[in-house]
């Protein structure tokens, strides 16, 4: 269907660049994720990409064609926002209505139109319904039917799921996702949650103070972060500080508190440069070894229902995060050994 | 335990409101309606006696129906003056983020901040038929004799929809500003064009503020007194303004106090049938 292109999407309101030379090109049919904290720069570049702000400088463009001086009401995307934004005055089939009015569609095909989209989102029957008579999670539903009902070129989120409890934002998660994939629009998705971004997309943008820091599908985002603030936004882990030993092409081998390793990176750092290298927590299996000289302690475990967090603290006094499935319990105090793949490591750019 | 049990008794955050309309609401209006049935008087207030002679002389006479006619159409004339000078301003000032709306919110309070006298003054010096607007359009030759201005309706609408303008803005300033601006926003991903914006979503949405801008602004047009006694003049008469004249100057307590709750639920019935038909299912949907 359409194909979004951005190139050094510029924008400021007066002061430094909330969005600065954001490119980013998203395939037909894609779920994109733009992820980072408050500010940095996604909801600003989402509304670039809908036509509510006009960029500074940059280009946007659908299948190939810019769209960068059209308004939002031009532009024939679908969007949802995270209050929902439901016409509290009109009825759910009135919502519905709404953008295949405005785009003087006949009467009988609204009411065809609405009633089938109902249907997609498990709503139907309601249609006589005001917003504020219906749960949070039916609101987030009308929202996203009146967003895909008008059949837009793209389907722009803005932390949807924001406003649901825990337990609807999971399903919602999945029903989103799923919905996206049999209507095969392609998709930008706003969140500042990196669980949400990493189950639904099919590629994940982090961005950091308006830049875009990685592009990439959801494990290399986690398993592979390009830098220590990505590696650190998306998920928990253990920053280690190492010394490189010995480079090779494609491979190297470092040294940390934990032992040397032999990492499938090459790094442009010089044998005995300090470097960074991380372990997801979940990386690291604890065994008890109460005989083992050396052994590494237990100093707390909090307890979060399938799994436990666990602080261990290493013979040379280092402490890491380690996460278990909760089946076994390690009691605080208890000795243990760390069993870590070696592919487990990853190599980060050399700090500056 | 007890805390929540204190704070889940609202009544008892009435009370004190409550004490004071009984006081100084309740208890003068059952002795005004007390007074409207007593019998007449010569040289006194009233005399010893009950009748309902006060009612039946108000709506047996045409004089005074017809001034309840056009104390009623001016409070009309005023509500849908002030809604359509007021709305503008209202969108504009809540709208508007810059530096100067300060400025404009204290311009719109302005009429408030002079005593009602002194600006009921201002206008007869205004509207007079050798006042400064008939003086300077006979001196650019674009009329030959005064307008009547004043001693009118036209005068009292005028001077009234001046003062009452805030009644209106403010109500309705409130409620623009309450809508969601993320609804515009979807509007607009909707296909709507800035009109079609407005039309269909902070027209609507807005109507709460108008419908109790337009019942602020009926009902204190209708009840006002100086500013219809200043520039009506001895010529046109609103209720309120007999009402006055029946109790202290012709003496009559019984006639006027008939005539002021004649006045109260008349102004009352208007506004409740108002209430009734602007009625937003929308807004009481639960």
């Amino acid at each position: 269907m359409t194909t979004v292109s951005l190139r050094s999407l510029t924008k400021s309101f007066g002061g430094p660049p909330v969005v600065d030379k954001v490119s980013l090109d998203i395939r037909d049919g894609e779920f994109v994720s733009l992820l980072g904290p408050s500010g940095c720069g996604k909801t600003t570049t989402l509304k670039l990409v809908a036509g509510f702000e006009w960029a500074d400088s940059g280009t946007i463009q659908f299948d190939g064609q810019d769209v960068g001086s059209l308004p939002a009401e031009k532009r024939d995307i679908g969007m949802v926002f995270q209050s929902y934004a439901l016409f509290p005055h009109l009825t759910v089939a009135q919502n519905l209505a709404f953008g295949l009015e405005t785009r003087k569609t006949p009467r009988s095909e609204i009411t065809r139109r609405s009633a089938a989209a109902m249907d997609t989102v498990q709503l139907a029957g309601l249609g006589d319904r005001y917003p504020r008579q219906l749960s949070g999670g039916q609101q987030q539903r009308v929202a996203l039917a009146r967003a895909l009902v008008i059949e837009p070129r793209i389907l722009l989120l803005d932390e949807p799921l924001a406003n649901l409890d825990a337990r609807l934002r999971d399903e919602m998660r999945d029903f989103i996702r799923q919905l996206q994939r049999r209507v095969g629009i392609t998709t930008v998705y706003v969140t500042h949650d990196q669980a949400e971004a990493l189950t639904m997309s099919d590629r994940v943008v982090v961005m950091f103070s308006g830049t875009v820091a990685q592009v990439g599908a959801p494990d290399d985002i986690y398993e592979r972060p390009v830098s220590r603030a990505v590696a650190e936004f998306v998920g928990r882990v253990n920053r280690i500080p190492a010394t490189v030993v010995a480079t090779g092409p494609g491979s190297c081998r470092v040294r940390t508190y934990l032992g040397e390793v032999t990492l499938q990176q090459s790094t442009s750092a010089a044998v005995g440069h300090s470097v960074d290298v991380t372990l997801r927590p979940e990386a690291i299996t604890l065994v008890a070894a109460p005989a083992e000289p050396g052994a590494a302690r237990v100093v707390s475990a909090s307890y979060g229902g399938g799994l436990i967090d666990y602080r261990v603290e290493v013979a040379t006094g280092q402490t890491l995060h380690v996460q278990a499935f909760a089946a076994t319990r390690l009691a605080v105090g208890t000795a243990v050994r760390l069993d870590i793949r070696n592919d487990s490591y990853w190599l980060l750019g050399s700090p500056p | 335990m007890p805390v929540l049990r204190r704070a889940n008794s609202p009544m008892l955050l009435f009370l004190p409101a409550l004490l004071v309309l009984a006081v100084f609401l309740l208890v003068p209006y059952l002795n005004i309606l007390v007074m409207s049935f007593r019998t007449p008087g010569q040289g006194i207030p009233y005399a010893p006696g009950w009748t309902f002679g006060n009612y039946t002389k108000f709506f047996s006479d045409w004089f005074f129906i017809g001034q309840m006619a056009n104390t009623l159409w001016i409070g009309f004339a005023t509500t849908l003056a002030c809604l359509l000078i007021g709305y503008p301003v209202a969108l504009q000032l809540a709208r508007g983020s810059d530096r100067l709306r300060g400025l404009r919110y204290g311009i719109v309070l302005t009429p408030l901040l002079v005593g009602v006298v002194i600006r009921s003054y201002g206008w007869t010096i205004l509207l007079g038929n050798n006042g400064v607007i008939n003086r300077t359009l006979i001196g650019w030759g674009l009329i030959d004799g005064p307008l009547p201005l004043m001693y009118n309706g036209l005068g009292i609408i005028i001077a009234l929809t001046h003062v009452l303008l805030p009644f209106m803005i403010l109500p309705v300033m409130g409620a623009i500003q309450g809508i969601d601006p993320a609804l515009g926003l979807a509007a607009r991903s909707l296909g709507a064009g800035r009109s079609t914006v407005f039309r269909r979503v902070t027209l609507p949405l807005s109507l709460p503020g108008v419908q109790a801008g337009c019942i602020l602004v009926f009902v204190l047009s209708v009840s006002a007194y100086v500013t219809p006694a200043l520039i009506g003049g001895l010529r046109v008469k609103t209720v309120a303004v007999s009402v006055v004249d029946a109790l202290i100057d012709t003496f009559q307590w019984p006639f006027g106090s008939a005539m002021a709750l004649i006045l109260s639920v008349v102004g009352g019935l208007c506004v409740l049938a108002f209430a009734r038909a602007t009625r937003m299912k929308w807004a009481a949907a639960r």
